[in-house]
């Protein structure tokens, strides 16, 4: 996790890597996608590992919320709830929403409150995997967990609305890190866990740029496609526009010429 | 009806009462009537209407929506899950609102006036319209708002404890609870009640079809005449509403047509008039329209309120289309809440917003000139 930290950010070690991205002031969100459960979701261990480079860069611990969309998912992810106190803290949103929706772009939700109100800093912790519908979940459309209507924009491939989740000011503004634990990816039948389409990718990445990860995963999830004989996700009908429409929008770069891949 | 989503406002103590009449419906665990539900521990039942696909996914059948759903996905409407190629739905039974409303307001001018409905709805909504009144349920999933489960006879018991002889599906919307308005149907007209269903008119002919005829009266929101609209402000598309509305009128259903006037978007006297043809032509002149007064909330909150002439000169651009009973909603003491004879011009009952002030009405006739006055009278 460290070494990532580091490549993400051109930095000689983690801790400076976590002094240039949080300061110790810092109210650090992060955003676990734990819909698949404990085979399909970030790996409690590689989790730690972060909230500790976070700490040893100077973040107060207590000042760290690890989170989903409910505690329950967390739970069944291999989290244990946590609130309050001086440690890292672990709960779900749950019921806990912005009274009133805000808009951004095609979407109109209320958004966690931990992210417009709580939280300084956000993460987003995602996994690689194909999603059904969307094409791609890994860094992005990790982000449909934090507002109160996901399943509203699910047509259209999650195109734009996924770029609009994440272009609101409450994300945007905050979003600082995308790390995705890729040791085990799915390449088809997501965004469940599905035993026959997972795959060791043996991947951990970081990015400051939330739309690179996405088109990093989305390479590594048709590569797997290809060495198995399936259709790209292009090739299948569903490739995963909504990250070339965040990169429309300025959250990221979205191409092949433009995404550097550094091996930490 | 403006709701917190925090906020529940069942009638509990008659949830209670009714602890010992027989659960209709398979929890996934024992619950008790009334108990309150929040968070995800929901209860799931397969739903009536999908197709089971290929990988576990499914397809459903209940609205033109038509969700494809992966595993461990909801559609659109968020109260419907896929597990593991199950199709399921979470809200069989847990009601997030209940209330004994007026029946005018529904509303119903031609349905046992003066009479309560037990008025019922769950989280959750198959559309999103930028103006909805009730976003606070429709547009949350059923785990984001307080609910208790209160199975079809527990919702009857209460309903007859409140003095309710209609029970109505509404202040969401009920297609996406479809399941739970069938059941609660069953047991509303065992118990000698009037089951009615207020709804956006989004659903698939054959689960229309199936439940209508368990129904004494449905009102359809008729939210535009306009594709664009409906694509624009709603996300859904008009054509299905249109043929339900056509299948509704040849049950032995009463019906009533709602639509909410918002200005600039669908309040043009063009559409306004085509609108009101197409139900002269396709429903009869007897269906009574009601246009209503919009009041910005949601997402939609640059507009004003209706202005009363718009409502007005809608009202009579669907008179002079040929309608007979055209009403004006939220405008309390507007002449146009009145039903008013076509035959001899007199008023027959007299409203002042929900309340039934006076009430002419001999026999389901005009008591001055006799002629018949069509609706669900007793």
């Amino acid at each position: 996790m460290g070494a990532v930290l580091s490549a993400a950010t051109g930095s000689t070690d983690a801790v400076s890597a976590v002094k240039i991205l949080f300061s110790p002031t810092d109210v650090v969100g992060i955003k676990l996608n734990c819909l698949g459960g404990k085979r399909l979701s970030p790996r409690p261990e590689l989790v730690d590992a972060l909230v500790d480079r976070l700490i040893e860069g100077g973040v107060s611990p207590g000042n760290i919320i690890l989170f989903e969309r409910s505690s329950r998912e967390l739970e069944r992810a291999g989290f244990s709830i946590r609130r309050g106190g001086d440690k890292p803290q672990c709960f779900g949103t749950d019921n806990d929403y912005d009274r009133q929706p805000s808009v951004s772009g095609s979407i109109g939700s209320c958004y966690a409150r931990l992210v417009s109100q709580t939280c300084t800093a956000l993460i987003g912790f995602g996994v690689v995997k194909d999603h059904d519908l969307a094409g791609v979940s890994a860094s992005l459309k990790n982000w449909y967990g934090v507002i109160h209507n996901p399943n509203k924009y699910h047509d259209n491939q999650c195109d734009p609305y996924v770029a609009d989740v994440v272009r609101h000011p409450l994300v945007r503004q905050k979003l600082r890190l995308t790390v995705l634990d890729g040791v085990t990816a799915q390449c088809h039948g997501g965004p469940a866990y599905r035993a026959s389409e997972v795959f060791p990718l043996g991947r951990v990445v970081a990015s400051t740029d939330p739309v690179a990860a996405d088109f990093w995963a989305w390479r590594a999830i048709d590569a797997e496609r290809v060495r198995r004989g399936m259709p790209t996700l292009e090739a299948a009908g569903r490739p995963p526009r909504f990250i070339s429409t965040a990169a429309s929008y300025g959250l990221g770069v979205g191409t092949a010429a433009q995404v550097i891949e550094v091996e930490a | 009806m403006s709701m917190d989503r925090r906020r529940f406002t069942a009638l509990m103590a008659a949830g209670a009462a009714a602890a010992a009449a027989p659960v209709a419906v398979e929890a996934a665990r024992s619950r008790r009537v009334g108990e309150i539900v929040e968070g995800d521990d929901l209860p799931a039942r397969e739903a009536s209407w999908y197709r089971k696909l290929a990988e576990d996914r499914v397809e459903c059948e209940l609205c033109p929506q038509a969700c494809t759903v992966a595993d461990a996905e909801r559609g659109t409407c968020g109260v419907r899950e896929n597990r593991k190629g199950t199709y399921v739905t979470l809200v069989h039974s847990l009601a997030c609102s209940v209330h004994a409303d007026p029946i005018e307001k529904k509303p119903f001018f031609h349905v046992m006036p003066g009479e309560l409905a037990l008025s019922y709805a769950t989280a959750g909504c198959n559309v999103e319209c930028k103006f909805c009144q009730n976003w606070e349920i429709s547009q949350f999933r059923p785990e984001q708002v307080r609910s208790a489960y209160l199975p079809p006879e527990a919702l009857v018991e209460a309903a007859k404890r409140s003095g309710a002889r209609l029970t109505a599906a509404t202040y969401s919307e009920p297609v996406i609870f479809w399941e739970y308005v069938r059941d609660a149907a069953r047991a509303a007209i065992k118990a000698g009640l009037a089951p009615t269903v207020v709804s956006n008119g989004y659903i698939q002919p054959k689960p229309l079809q199936e439940v209508l005829p368990l129904l004494r009266a449905v009102k359809i929101d008729l939210k535009s005449f306009r594709e664009e609209f409906y694509r624009d402000q709603l996300r859904a598309t008009l054509k299905p509403v249109l043929e339900s509305l056509v299948l509704i009128r040849k049950a032995d259903v009463w019906l009533e047509i709602v639509v909410l006037l918002i200005p600039t978007l669908n309040d043009s006297e063009a559409e306004v008039r085509d609108l009101a043809r197409w139900v002269k032509t396709n429903l009869g002149a007897d269906v009574p329209v009601h246009f209503t007064r919009f009041h910005p909330t949601y997402r939609l909150t640059n507009l004003p309120p209706t202005p009363v002439p718009t409502l007005e000169r809608a009202w009579s651009i669907a008179r002079a289309q040929g309608l007979n009973f055209v009403y004006l909603g939220n405008v309390p003491s507007h002449p146009g809440e009145n039903t008013v004879c076509p035959g001899c011009g007199e008023v027959i009952i007299r409203r002042l917003g929900y309340q039934v002030l006076e009430n002419r009405l001999s026999g389901g006739a005009c008591p001055d000139c006799k002629r018949e006055i069509p609706g669900v009278w007793r």
